[in-house]
């Protein structure tokens, strides 16, 4: 071989020797993990860490987990929105407690783990059916103050003063919890356990801790500002050197420990007088507020008369103003009551159209009438009836329509949580509760752990509305504690949910989705929901999660002219449903919302 | 003779060889020349080249820090700058008119539906406001440096929507690791060179930031 030749051939071997060494690391792109699985929520993912024993809503990677909240008893089952809450009703139960014992830990359980959405400074209703038939409801809903009127949040011009409605001092109603688990204790408690023992696992919860979850921490993030702010005193409780708590870590709150273990020896007078009242009236004053210690020491929670109503045979009983919730289920179910709902496909554009008109026709009326009876004539008995809804089905077409508020008068008839307990003797109780928003109105009770509602915020802010601020008034409400009887007057299901407007439809689905479909109540809960108030954004859907709303029915809906807005999978906008079944066998069924971090037991 | 010829040539073939690779490989960090482990010990391959921690001191004072995406992340590291008693202002809503004599300009990018509404802008508008910002600092001079510190709950639609076009411009990113187990951030650094430290948890940021500052 010539000398040319060779030099030619090594040098073309070095050259492919270099381009094969450089081709090695000749880089790919980035692969994308998808972030949540899509489809059933039967697909299985980690369930979370458990290294203190307790269920996680959450996996080591901090992502929110959508399985593993159901649960089957024979003798009785908690679903409520944290595990911590859940457990502290269990226990209750299994020393020997009544349904309503029970559900009195769960409240101030979820007032230590759950702060963002419900406590000592808050409200809500409780619905109970004993095993012996009896329904009541118990109106604990926070009322205006005395010194309030609907001109005090108004400037000179007569406008809103930014946020004051919904932050501060004059966002404050008169907290109604205490006393209404008070009522609801001497009432209907078993009598076997004392309110110390009942409170026993809130109290040792804000002594021990319990674990922040993606929820949580998203709520700490979302009012940092004003907790590094003008609302320190929260800051001061849930912040950790000046950041937020993070996913993992224990939160305690010796505190509200202290509150609570007052409550505990003296009962509703160690919270509505005394230093606990100084305590809140001082904060709330502090901040622009007008509450006075008399207004404390004269709040009365009130036993009222549910709203009920059939469907398909089963019994529905609900919340009866200040709440709309209850009226707007028995009503929209009866409207539904006219079409073969079983025989359609859940989330197909005919099924959804008729939920979707149905609840507009509802809002409206909702708008028109809905406040709190001691101060508005709301004629309930039409809302409720058959006929009525008749009229409403018989104007449904298959177009989208704008409604208006129909004649019920001459038919006369989410911030916030939601727990279920039932118990293997019959007794059901629901309770829907809250602070308003997240943080209520951010205002902490310093030195007490306790955080003051923002409940004023649900007061409309206009002059001339049915649902006007006035002092010792309740403000309109969504929430919808609602129990269900089959036909023979048995228990067959409680259910409840979170999320503002959207409480009352989302219910009504989960209700609808059990007797239409037979579904498993966790399934039920678990389904993707649609929202439509008649605004323009149309029907609000879940685009992903389990049977979600497809692009082609979405099509097919803004065929016959709806609006419609894709909301995403898993959306805390949709509540936060906790349920339970009695099935035929007798065991009971338990289901909690995977879009917060809600949980069931049972034994 | 032709022995030596050839071992020449291979040598000099092998030398080339390795020159190219390592070229492609080779990212060179701000005022740096040699790469680095990021500052929790971790660097990952992707994208065009490997990662690299941030080995040199570029930055001054006084700073800018926005926001990108309106998240409450951008006032949580602005109290780590507190605390750590750094010259900074704070903006959520800094154009380039508010750059004034800032040297450094930090973006915290996380998206938040809450706090869009709260600022009266949308996410195009934000992505709008950014970008305009940022291009203002580039044509100042500004250093800028882009973090994601929300972790996997600062992930999802809306706050993808500002990563990418915000991290490109980036001399220097921090990542809460947890938020990136996708690897979108990482790819966006390795791709342009930008070295990155990835952290735990935003408590770390009191560590890893200062350095970033002459």
């Amino acid at each position: 071989m010539s000398m040319k030749k060779m030099l030619s051939v090594l040098l073309a071997g070095a050259m492919a020797i270099s381009l094969a060494a450089c081709g090695s690391k000749t880089p790919n792109p980035p692969e994308v993990t998808p972030k949540t699985p899509s489809g059933s929520a039967s697909v299985s993912t980690p369930e979370g860490p458990t290294d203190d024993g307790v269920w996680r809503p959450f996996n080591e990677k901090g992502e929110t987990i959508r399985t593993d909240r159901d649960a089957t008893g024979e003798n009785g089952m908690v679903a409520s929105s944290n595990v911590y809450a859940t457990m502290a009703g269990l226990e209750i139960l299994e020393q020997g407690g009544n349904a309503v014992d029970a559900a009195i830990a769960v409240c101030y359980a979820l007032g230590v783990a759950e702060p963002f959405t419900s406590g000592l400074g808050g409200g809500g209703f409780m619905i109970v059916h004993t095993a012996d038939g009896e329904n009541q409801f118990i109106d604990y809903r926070e009322v205006a103050s005395s010194g309030q009127t609907a001109e005090s949040w108004l400037d000179d011009s007569g406008n809103l003063i930014e946020n004051a409605n919904s932050v501060g001092g004059l966002a404050v109603g008169v907290p109604g919890e205490v006393a209404g688990l008070e009522l609801a204790l001497s009432q209907f408690g078993s009598g076997k356990l004392s309110r110390q023992q009942i409170m026993q696992p809130a109290i040792d919860l804000a002594n021990n801790g319990y674990v922040v979850s993606p929820t949580m921490y998203g709520a700490i993030a979302d009012e940092y500002e004003r907790m590094i702010g003008e609302y320190s005193e929260l800051g001061q409780y849930y912040l950790k050197d000046g950041l937020p708590y993070e996913v993992g870590d224990t939160v305690t709150n010796p505190d509200l420990a202290k509150t609570l273990q007052l409550i505990a020896e003296n009962g509703a007078d160690a919270f509505y007088k005394g230093e606990v009242a100084e305590a809140i009236v001082a904060a709330v004053q502090k901040h622009g507020g007008v509450m006075t210690t008399e207004d404390l020491a004269n709040y009365k929670a009130e036993e009222r008369v549910p709203v009920t109503g059939t469907y398909r045979g089963y019994q529905i009983i609900s919340a009866p103003p200040a709440s709309s919730g209850g009226t707007h289920i028995v009503e929209a179910l009866n409207v539904l009551e006219n079409y073969d709902i079983g025989a359609m496909e859940v989330n197909s554009a005919e099924y959804l159209h008729l939920f979707s008109e149905t609840f507009k026709a509802c809002f409206a009326d909702r708008a028109a009438y809905m406040a709190d009876t001691a101060f508005a004539d709301v004629p309930l008995d039409g809302l409720t009836s058959k006929d009525y809804a008749k009229t409403i089905y018989e104007k449904i077409t298959d177009g989208s329509q704008d409604w208006t508020a129909g004649n019920p008068a001459q038919y006369e008839g989410n911030s916030t949580t939601s727990f279920s307990i039932a118990d293997k003797e019959g007794n059901v109780v629901t309770v829907t509760q809250t602070i308003e928003c997240f943080w209520g109105s951010k205002i902490a009770v310093e030195g007490y752990g306790f955080i003051m509602n923002d409940e004023m915020h649900d007061f409309s802010t206009s002059l001339d509305s049915v649902n006007k601020l006035e002092p010792g008034k309740r403000p309109l409400s969504s929430m919808s504690p609602t129990i269900v009887l089959r036909e023979d007057g048995s228990s067959f299901m409680s259910v409840g949910s979170p999320g503002g407007l959207r409480i009352w439809p989302t219910v009504t689905q989960v209700i609808s989705h059990v007797i239409d479909h037979n579904m498993d109540i966790q399934e039920a809960i678990d389904t993707a929901r649609i929202f439509d108030n008649g605004t323009d954004t149309g029907i609000n859907y879940e685009s992903g999660g389990v049977t979600p709303v497809t692009a082609d029915v979405a099509a097919a809906l803004e065929a016959q002219g709806h609006a419609v807005t894709d909301k995403g999978e898993w959306q805390l906008f949709f509540g936060g449903v906790q349920g339970i079944v009695y099935q035929e066998d007798g065991t009971l069924r338990g289901g909690a919302d995977p879009r917060r971090d809600g949980k069931a037991l049972g034994f | 003779m032709i022995k030596k010829i050839s071992a020449l040539v291979l040598a000099g073939a092998m030398a080339l060889s390795l020159a190219a690779c390592g070229a492609e490989d080779k990212v060179t960090p701000p005022g740096g020349s040699n790469p680095g482990t990021s500052a929790s010990g971790t660097s990952s391959s992707s994208g065009s080249g490997e990662l690299t921690g941030l080995t040199e001191a570029f930055a001054e004072a006084p700073i800018l820090l926005t926001t990108g995406g309106q998240s409450a992340d951008y006032q949580m590291v602005g109290t780590l700058m507190k605390n750590l008693g750094m010259d900074y202002t704070m903006d959520n809503k800094a154009t380039s008119a508010e750059l004034g004599d800032a040297k450094t300009l930090i973006v915290v990018v996380g998206g938040s539906s809450k706090g869009l509404g709260a600022a009266g802008i949308d996410a195009d508008g934000e992505l709008a406001r950014v970008d305009e910002l940022i291009k203002g600092a580039e044509d100042a001079g500004l250093s800028i440096i882009v973090m994601h510190t929300g972790g996997s709950a600062r992930r999802g639609d809306l706050s993808d929507k500002f990563i990418t076009p915000i991290f490109e411009k980036a001399d220097y990113a921090v990542v809460v690791k947890s938020g990136d187990e996708d690897g979108l951030m990482a790819g966006v650094c390795a791709s342009n060179s930008i070295p990155v430290d990835m952290i735990d948890a935003i408590s770390e940021v009191a560590t890893v930031l200062p350095k970033a500052f002459k």
